[in-house]
């Protein structure tokens, strides 16, 4: 009888770990688990006072900083994001823009899969500077890396000094991608960060990013089960467990 | 009372001032109010070089009826708010779990936590406790493992009353989980459905003897139901439907499609499940869009009667989740006969305690975890009719019904909740539904005369459910028993998919940017470390600080550069290179700038080259998981003569150290064979010095010895072309000479030092000399003079400086310099430095020696 009752108990307790292993593992229906499949490191560059920071602080914190003070160093932020139902957590430097820590500035890029070239619409001299920033961004990152041109402070329309079409000739002559942004309206500002993402993933489906590589500038998290997401799938997630 | 008026809820003031809340009340507020915080205990974990001050605390939940141990993270110290604490691991106390101390060495201050399948988590601990409310080790040890005793090793826990669901709140996804459990108002409506439950006691009959339609029971209502759920009992004789399975699955495939075809016109229909346990089944049709959105379609089943086994009597239940609600049919055919009212309330309890649906793999949803419950069936509850009372004549009115019902045990039986706890049924208004003569609307007119009675319910549970009709169906005659129906609307929890998504986006937005707004911060008191004037073999140093002001400890360090191998340039030198600081605390960090003999060449090629000739460096400190910080050192070199090359020497026209910095960069680039003098005065002015004096002077060099006290003295001497007495001694100057020879990027006699070492005779060796740029090869053969005459004189030994003066003049860039590289410089030097016939020294061009005695 205690014998039985022992391995009766045995029983259950692997029962138990079930529970704990599937409250862990199971997708969930009211609430997908908090988790992300692949890491993107991006970089943003470009001259002082083009509104690096302010870019990243309006996609990751959604406000707007009027007297956001030079960056003196490098500053970083993280957000998570969906791309075609899979969460990327995108993990974004912004770098100080001054000249004479270009040298320093330098040892970022490695390894960035994204790269957010800025420049402001109503400083030429900031426009025509970006064929430095450019070379830079091409000799330090590799090829497969996603260069993403902004033209920010385009609520500044008053002052402006570069015609949309002169920067999109830019951008599409050097294979760029392009938008014009504004950190403090917000405009196109998502769009850049998530354009530039997808087109990272775009990159990693089709093949042209190689994940092993150690420099891809994204991380993959093979171990999680590629999830369903919360909209289109939850239903089907919801028949093969019951959190 | 004047300060009692500022306290409008407090009568007196020192129960209104502020409580100074303990830990342990802090850490309760984390958590629900069915969950409670038992002990807390203070430890901490090592990662890195880091400690990180934490709290473990011992929790159980109520729901959950189970025990886990949270451990947190202080953000702050000592704890002010539940805010402070951030949850890094939680350990459910299962089966599995584990808290391990070192045994090999017992009087170690660290355990492991380990469940499941995790690798163990490494704690310390100080045994002296700083928090009055935190438990010392042993009682944490014993708490934890008692908890885990009474959880498994007692009885054998009963797999429904257990779980650690509630922890789901406190993993790493609970955090989103639960701001959108917060939020739900704002993405949860309400969407109405139809639910069109019946229930029919078919007494046996096969249902192709029944030609009729079914529609009047199935079909009633205006509006097409979403979902059916109709129950039959007595589907067939129980004894005869054990024996023969399959024709029982056939009677009962009959009935789905008889009924299938009997259901509302307006919708099309599909069966999304039936079950059944022998003659009792219950069948849940829906509508046939509805069927993407039901999941989770679980059945089961309580066998009653004969020995609570056979089943002839007992429920079957279906229990689904249709958007965000989960909903619940039981059929049940309970004890019959007018004495059992007992037998038919402990069926009712046996059902609605047994029946299980599975989840993860276990039996454990019951029927009463469901939003809306729908509890139909043959419940055989009687008409209970005081003794001598007639039975009613005609049945058709309302207030006979209400008479009657009266007397209904079942609605007695719920009144003293003896059975059917919070359902509730609509008013009757139809007639009893049996027992009747087979094909007639009359009653019982055999032997036994069976009372009148309400047998068949439909009764309901749960929010938002409000019924539209209850009716008994007379016309339907092939049964003892009337058919039953009764339709719903009710309010099914629904997710807006936009909504949803809206919110779910401002949830994670929230939680990165309160991941990002907790990244760790210094702040540094200066971002510009002025050094001004800095000269050469005078360190300098300056301090400045960093101080954390965030509500966590921050690591710092310098980042090693690429470039450089090292956080900074070799004539800086930070201490320290990197830190921990405590909430609140700073530091102060020391740069020392030191252009000496090792790092001068560096900074001169630096200066060529920089942008900005005044920033000596940039240096990078990082904060852990945080930004980092770029802090520009500054400072004006003050040229000297040492490290600049012989020919950059010949150039100048006054001392160097009247030379700023930036004409001096001009110099250094500046490659055109212009040259002023022969060869540096600063050379010649040692030289001359040096040939006076007596005695070994060149004993050893190496130039990372410090220098002598005079150097500096004579360092200005020579970079102001002085006419002052030498102010050192001989032993400086010859150290200065040294100094002069071998500090300059190139060696002397580059670029030709590998033909020069590969040599093998003096006439050899002088083809490439004559190939030198001039300042080089005068000073060469200055040297070599200047050496030979001291060697001949018998002050120095020609070994000797032929040893450190080849290693000077042909030192070697190159890593894999030969294994006879010295003896071979040795060799070089030698042959110059032998006294031999003047001649061959003094000949050549017009730049000898001799021409410089001014």
């Amino acid at each position: 009888m205690d014998v039985k009752l022992h391995k009766m108990r045995g029983v259950v307790n692997k029962l138990y770990e079930r529970i704990d292993y599937l409250i862990e593992n199971c997708p969930n229906m009211t609430a997908a688990p908090y988790n992300y499949n692949y890491i993107f490191k991006y970089i943003i560059i470009g001259d002082m006072g083009v509104g690096k920071s302010c870019l990243l602080h309006q996609f990751t914190e959604k406000k707007f900083m009027a007297n956001c003070p030079h960056t003196i160093g490098v500053e970083f932020g993280t957000r998570i994001i969906e791309v075609d139902d899979k969460k990327i957590k995108l993990q974004i430097w912004d770098t100080a823009g001054q000249e004479r820590f270009r040298a320093v500035t330098r040892s970022y890029y490695r390894g960035a899969a994204g790269a957010l070239m800025v420049y402001d619409i109503t400083r030429r001299s900031t426009y025509n500077h970006l064929s430095s920033w450019l070379t830079d961004t091409r000799n330090l990152t590799n090829p497969s890396t996603v260069i993403f041109l902004i033209g920010n402070k385009s609520d500044l329309e008053s002052t402006r000094e570069v015609t949309y079409e002169e920067a999109k000739e830019f951008a599409d002559e050097n294979g760029l991608m392009f938008l014009e942004a504004s950190a403090m309206t917000g405009q196109n500002v998502e769009e850049a960060f998530l354009e530039t993402a997808r087109k990272i993933y775009q990159n990693i489906q089709e093949g042209r990013l190689d994940l092993n590589a150690s420099e891809s500038g994204v991380q993959h998290r093979p171990s999680q089960p590629s999830r369903p997401s919360l909209s289109s799938e939850a239903t089907h997630a919801k028949d093969q467990c019951s959190c | 009372m004047e300060r009692g008026s500022n306290y409008p809820n407090g009568g007196d003031a020192s129960a209104a001032a502020v409580p100074v809340k303990t830990t342990l009340s802090i850490v309760q507020e984390r958590f629900k109010a069915d969950e409670t915080v038992h002990l807390i205990f203070e430890a901490y974990q090592i990662k890195g070089q880091e400690h990180i001050e934490g709290l473990l605390a011992l929790v159980s939940s109520a729901s959950g009826g189970t025990y886990a141990i949270i451990s947190f993270s202080l953000l702050r110290n000592p704890l002010t708010a539940s805010n402070d604490l951030k949850i890094n691991k939680v350990f459910p106390i299962n089966a599995s779990f584990k808290l391990t101390t070192d045994s090999k060495a017992p009087k170690t201050e660290q355990f492991d936590l380990c469940t499941d399948d995790d690798r163990p988590t490494k704690y310390y601990y100080y045994s002296m406790r700083t928090d009055p409310a935190a438990v010392d080790f042993n009682e944490f040890c014993a708490k934890v493992n008692s908890c885990k005793k009474t959880m498994w090793d007692a009885e054998l826990p009963s797999e429904a009353a257990l779980n650690f669901r509630w922890l789901d709140d406190y993993r790493e996804i609970g955090e989103v989980k639960h701001e959108l459990k917060k939020r739900e108002s704002e993405y949860i409506i309400y969407k109405d459905i139809i639910v069109y439950c019946a229930t029919w006691n078919v007494n046996n009959k096969p249902c192709w003897d029944n030609k009729n339609t079914l529609r009047p029971w199935l079909a009633s209502g205006k509006k097409a139901p979403d979902i059916y759920a109709i129950g039959l009992q007595e589907l067939e004789n129980t004894a005869r439907a054990m024996l023969n399975g399959n024709q029982m699955q056939m009677f009962a495939t009959q009935w789905v499609r008889k009924m299938l075809e009997n259901l509302h016109d307006d919708m099309e229909y599909e069966e999304l499940q039936s079950v059944r346990l022998s003659g009792i089944m219950l069948t849940i049709f829906v509508r046939k869009n509805l069927r993407q959105h039901i999941v989770r379609c679980r059945v089961n089943s309580v066998a009653r009667g004969v020995f609570n086994t056979l089943g002839n009597k007992g429920g079957v239940a279906v229990s689904f989740q249709l958007n965000e609600a989960s909903i619940c049919f039981v059929n049940s055919h309970l004890a019959a006969h007018m004495g059992n009212v007992a037998e038919r309330n402990d069926d009712y309890k046996a059902i609605d305690d047994y029946m299980r649906f599975e989840e993860n793999g276990l039996q454990v949803r019951t029927i009463n975890d469901h939003d809306h419950i729908f509890w139909l069936g043959d419940l055989n509850y009687r008409i209970q009719e005081p003794n001598g009372q007639q039975r009613p004549g005609p049945m058709s009115d309302a207030q006979t019904f209400e008479l009657m019902l009266q007397y209904d045990q079942l609605r007695t039986e719920m009144s003293y909740e003896r059975c059917f706890k919070g359902y509730t049924e609509g008013e009757i208004k139809f007639a009893p539904t049996y027992k009747y003569d087979v094909g007639t609307d009359t009653y019982d007119t055999g032997e036994k005369q069976r009372a009148p009675a309400y047998c068949d319910r439909v009764l309901w549970k749960g929010k938002l459910i409000e019924q539209l009709e209850y009716n008994g169906v007379m016309e339907i005659r092939e049964s003892d028993h009337k058919p039953v129906y009764a339709i719903f609307r009710v309010k099914i929890k629904t997710r807006d998919d936009d909504k949803y998504r809206k919110v779910l986006a401002e949830v994670l937005k929230a939680v990165d940017k309160r991941e990002n707004d907790s990244q760790p911060q210094i702040t540094t008191d200066r971002l510009n470390i002025e050094f001004g004037v800095v000269r050469f073999n005078e360190p300098a140093i300056r301090d400045f600080n960093v101080s954390n002001d965030c509500p966590q400890n921050v690591d710092f360090e310098f980042k090693v550069k690429d470039s450089h191998n090292d956080i900074c340039e070799k004539w800086l030198h930070v201490d320290p290179r990197g830190d921990s600081l405590m909430i609140d605390s700073a530091r102060s960090i020391r740069v020392r700038a030191l252009v000496d003999a090792n790092s001068v060449t560096g900074l001169l090629k630096m200066i060529c080259t920089a942008v900005d000739k005044c920033v000596l460096d940039i240096l990078i400190l990082h904060v852990r998981s945080g930004r980092d910080i770029f802090i520009t050192v500054t400072g004006e070199y003050q040229p000297s003569c040492f490290g600049l090359s012989m020919e950059t020497l010949c150039r100048t026209e006054r001392p160097i150290g009247e030379y700023t910095l930036d004409e001096v960069k001009q110099l250094m680039l500046d490659v055109t064979p212009g040259y002023r003098v022969p060869m540096p005065r600063e050379y010649f002015l040692l030289i001359d010095y040096l040939h006076n004096q007596r005695g070994q002077l060149f004993q050893s060099y190496d130039r990372r010895q410090p220098l002598s006290s005079q150097f500096n003295a004579v360092r200005d001497w020579l970079d102001s072309w002085s006419n002052d007495p030498f102010p050192g001694t001989p032993q400086t100057a010859a150290e200065a000479l040294l100094l002069l020879l071998d500090l300059p990027e190139q060696a002397l006699l580059e670029p030709f030092v590998d033909d020069l070492l590969a040599s093998r005779s003096k006439v050899d060796a002088e083809r490439y000399i004559d190939l030198l740029s001039d300042p080089k090869r005068n000073v060469f053969k200055h040297l070599c003079l200047f050496l030979c005459d001291g060697v001949e004189r018998g002050d120095y030994d020609a070994n000797n400086v032929a040893t450190i003066f080849g290693r000077i003049l042909l030192r070697s860039s190159k890593c894999n310099v030969t294994i006879d590289y010295h003896s071979r410089c040795n060799e070089f030097m030698q042959r110059f430095i032998r006294i031999e016939s003047p001649d061959t020294l003094s000949g050549g061009n017009g730049h000898g020696g001799a021409s410089l005695q001014t």
